[in-house]
């Protein structure tokens, strides 16, 4: 007897989505989250212990402690990592996920980002390769999420290279005063140019507020809940059904199977003070949607006499192809004054080098930025030839806070297969379960991507009037923390892939993945709405197969 | 933790002029509390780092480091930024010195709730905040 039709892992970008369409669709949903559901408050607004920069905690989870990760580096020494740590590639543990501190930045991949391999061949040691599906099939689905959680931004910008059949509903973000400085740079260069989309709301949109321009998008929560993340829409439309019921402080241990090797539910434990209880529960389909990491861990820590190597994992294709970004970005010194207090920051964005760069595969978007706390700035905007401490620091900070103009953006990872996650044999987390591994690095290829990305925030801040320019050269690592992808990657061979089209994977009828693993590449763009298309499109597929 | 060193070494990495310096920013009370909390482990580590400028003063320029010129503090002060101690060195200088400069940004230029940047001074200098938070 099933308690549930579907259980679903992690209540992030993809699992609220997942639990929405298929409580609506009249299914049985139980929603388990490992994290809390975080008011404002409980977020908070502390500047060295929040997603964007971590220095000694986060606002988000998980806890520091008890949660570790093993990390080894290119030279192949390994350690023990905390959630704070960059090498740890968190992202945030609680109700809504990672949306629930994003800075909401909303971009469509590119139509020629999910047919990689064939647009540029198969570099020498890369497994890059395409998507199952094509843009076009993804299309209603990247609509789907712009209306339904909440996007602001021009339809007719880029709408030649990335095309649509609906505006936003909702105009823009406003211009920031270093906007008509790099829409005219940009111009001067003949590069497209657009107003970056942001699910964040730039009026009133489904009974909730406009954004009241603070400067904490970023690793924060909304003052006015204008930023629209699972936890403030669709999580609370599944809620409202009556058929999702969710439980946070619930940590998956394991999927469970039958006595004949097929999947029947999950067991988890509740992170109550003191004890932690052990449950399970019984449902037709499992769905893993615990983010790149997580949810391969979980997958190989599921580990049976059937199925010795893990689920989904018959041919250890799970954990492979970890990529996120390489985060490339240039910085200037306006003559002018850029900053007036104004969120969110970012306004404008090129995506004329996401593609068709000579000698380059992939490439990137390249936009301004956030609003950036004073201490962020310190730690990443300086000029690398100014002395960090002394009275020229001071002055610096003093003088050109709000003058220096930044470029940034996500440069596509050319993936490899010996970029994973494995479960550490030794390391446990604190119920007992072994933690996430974390090795190898991304293709040389994107390094040369992240170079030529490089050049152009130069070359773009330049031409926006800046006088001096800098920036940081790029290295090879791993990526992935917040934009962590590539998994499970889908496909239609079951030998190169973990799952079909849908997120179902491949030996198995009733086990799906749907998150950023799924990602064969993960594009030049922030990847939330691909994310947001892909788990409208595979919950569509799943609600109507258990009918 | 010798505070009459740290003080001077705190106001030598951000000094006082129009604007308060790190010392008078509260520096100080947001070192010790994270010294006593998320750095506890660390906290003899650092304590070893200040005295150990300390004795770097004393045989660079024969006086407390505190005592000295803003110019020879800044000497002092460099010379343990690129490693090239005078006196014996317990722990790697440059390594304390590392942690030394970003723990005192840290306190300079985050919030204030964390004890440093007292009256939002860094927020006002910078232009990130009109006003001192309420």
């Amino acid at each position: 007897m099933n308690d549930y039709d579907a259980i679903i892992v992690g209540s992030g970008a993809a699992g609220g989505i997942v639990a929405c369409v298929m409580a609506e669709a009249g299914h049985r949903v139980l929603l388990l989250e490992r994290g809390s559901a975080l008011s404002f408050n409980d977020v908070g607004r502390d500047h060295l212990r929040n997603q964007r920069l971590s220095i000694y905690g986060h606002n988000a989870g998980p806890e520091i402690t008890g949660n570790p990760r093993v990390f080894v580096d290119p030279h192949g020494s390994s350690r023990v990592v905390s959630p704070h740590e960059l090498d740890y590639h968190n992202n945030a543990a609680c109700v809504g996920g990672g949306t629930r501190v994003y800075g909401a930045q909303a971009w469509r991949f590119h139509p020629d980002d999910f047919r990689m391999a064939t647009k540029y061949g198969v570099p020498n040691g890369s497994s890059l390769s395409d998507w199952p599906i094509t843009y076009e099939t993804l299309e209603p689905f990247y609509e789907r999420a712009e209306w339904e959680l909440g996007a602001a931004g021009d339809g007719s910008a880029i709408s030649n290279q990335i095309p649509r059949k609906r505006n936003y509903p909702m105009p823009a973000v406003a211009p920031s005063p270093q906007t008509a400085a790099l829409v005219k740079g940009a111009a001067q260069l003949g590069w497209v140019t657009t107003p970056v989309p942001l699910l964040i709301n730039t009026e009133e949109y489904q009974g909730r507020a406009a954004c009241v321009q603070c400067k904490y998008c970023v690793g924060f929560a909304c003052p006015s809940d204008a930023k629209n993340g699972t936890q403030n829409t669709v999580i609370p439309r599944a809620l409202a059904t009556g058929n999702c019921e969710l439980k946070t402080n619930t940590i998956v241990e394991r999927i469970d199977v039958d006595e004949r090797g097929s999947i029947n539910g999950v067991s988890y434990l509740i992170d109550a003070s003191g004890t932690s209880q052990r449950y399970t529960a019984r449902s037709r389909v499992v769905i893993v949607s615990a983010g790149a990491i997580e949810s391969a861990r979980l997958l190989l820590n599921s580990r049976s006499s059937f199925h010795p190597h893990g689920l989904g994992n018959e041919y250890d294709m799970v954990g492979r192809n970890l990529q996120g970004h390489l985060y490339q970005r240039a910085y200037g010194l306006s003559p002018t004054k850029v900053f007036n207090g104004v969120g969110p920051g970012v306004t404008i964005a090129t995506t004329q080098f996401n593609h068709d760069n000579a000698g380059i595969i992939g490439g990137g978007m390249l936009a301004d930025d956030f609003i950036k706390p004073p201490i962020d700035f310190w730690y990443d905007s300086l000029p690398p030839d100014l002395p960090r401490w002394g009275v020229a620091n001071k002055q610096f900070l003093r003088d050109n806070f709000t003058r220096v103009m930044h470029v940034r953006g996500p440069v596509q990872d050319i993936p490899k297969a010996e970029g994973r996650v494995t479960v550490d044999s030794d390391v446990r987390d604190k119920w007992g379960i072994p933690v996430a591994r974390l090795s190898g690095t991304t293709h040389p290829a994107t390094v040369a991507a992240a170079e030529f990305m490089r050049e152009r925030g130069e070359e773009w801040l330049r031409a926006s009037g800046c006088e001096r320019v800098w920036s940081a050269q790029p290295g090879l690592i791993l990526s992935g923390r917040q934009h962590q992808a590539g998994t499970c990657r889908m496909g239609k061979d079951p030998k190169t892939s973990v799952t079909d089209e849908w997120g179902r994977a491949h030996a198995h009828n009733n086990l799906f993945v749907v998150d950023g693993s799924l990602h064969v590449t993960n594009g030049g763009f922030n990847p939330v709405l691909t994310i947001m298309a892909l788990a409208f499109r595979s919950a569509d597929h799943i609600a109507r197969i258990l009918r | 933790m010798d505070l009459k060193t740290l003080r001077a070494v705190v106001d030598c990495l951000i000094p006082p002029d129009d604007f308060a310096g790190a010392y008078e920013a509260g520096v100080c009370d947001y070192l010790a509390r994270l010294f006593q909390n998320d750095l506890v482990e660390q906290s003899d580590f650092f304590s070893a780092g200040i005295e150990a400028i300390d004795a770097e003063a004393r045989l660079r320029f024969n006086g407390p480091f505190a005592a000295l010129t803003p110019a020879q503090q800044t000497l002092t002060l460099q010379a343990i930024e690129s490693g090239d101690v005078a006196s014996a060195w317990v722990i790697p200088p440059q390594r304390f010195f590392d942690m030394l400069v970003n723990t005192t940004a840290e306190g300079y230029y985050s919030d204030p709730q964390q004890g440093g940047n007292r009256g939002s001074v860094s927020w006002i200098m910078t232009g990130f905040e009109e006003r001192a938070e309420s």
